[in-house]
């Protein structure tokens, strides 16, 4: 039988101020999604406050967290319910 | 600032920074205020440059709060050894963005203004500053 662990996932938080279309550039410097799946998701922030923008293990959550950070944007980690 | 574009990418792949001296002094100050807000634990914005990773943990990783901060750092002082540069690479390009979200950010919250309402209702010399710093990221979004 195989454990199979709940994954952590990397939240990102709408703010007022940052540029929809800086977002976008972001999402696609780090993760490396196509300019359509970062238009979806800044899409899912604006309008819903927030949105899991990656899944996994935690250590690269935590890693993917921190970039998304010292690129500017509000995000943090969850264990996955 | 000079012409209708702020930020150009030439087909080298350099980008051009066309900020005038305005908007060259208006960058220095919101790079020198994160270069010191890293540094500084009293600074109004070290707050929001160590938001938690995960807010259900009661002390985040050593590491990758490091981590954070040699990279936020790095960037900031980047931005900084770079400001009066006619051309940017693409790595300094991305410094300027980061540091740039970030002092619009950190400004942001400093001040409270973390609704729309707000926002729109906050002095008009804080709320131009914001839209300076916004304009520069519009435009550096399209080049990097």
């Amino acid at each position: 039988m195989v454990a199979i662990e709940r994954p952590w996932s990397v939240v990102v938080w709408d703010d007022p101020v940052t540029p929809m279309s800086v977002v976008v550039v972001i999402f696609k410097k780090i993760f490396g999604y196509s300019n359509n799946k970062c238009t979806q998701l800044m899409l899912t922030v604006h309008h819903e406050g927030r949105a899991i923008v990656w899944s996994g293990q935690r250590e690269r959550a935590e890693s993917y967290c921190v970039k998304l950070q010292v690129a500017g944007l509000q995000s943090t980690i969850e264990h996955d319910q | 600032m000079a012409g209708n574009k702020l930020f150009i990418r030439r087909r080298d792949g350099r980008i051009e920074v066309r900020l005038n001296d305005a908007g060259r002094a208006v960058a220095r100050e919101a790079f020198g205020h994160v270069v010191a807000a890293e540094r500084d634990p009293d600074h109004e914005w070290h707050a929001s440059l160590n938001a938690p990773i995960d807010p259900a943990s009661d002390d985040d990783d050593v590491v990758s709060k490091l981590h954070r901060q040699n990279e936020i750092s790095t960037n900031a002082e980047l931005a900084v050894m770079t400001l009066g540069e006619e051309f940017l690479n693409g790595a300094e390009a991305w410094a300027w963005l980061s540091t740039f979200q970030i002092a619009l950010r950190s400004t942001a919250i400093a001040n409270g203004l973390m609704t729309e309402e707000k926002l729109e209702t906050c002095q008009p010399e804080l709320l131009g500053y914001i839209r300076t710093l916004q304009q520069f990221l519009f435009a550096l979004a399209e080049c990097v």
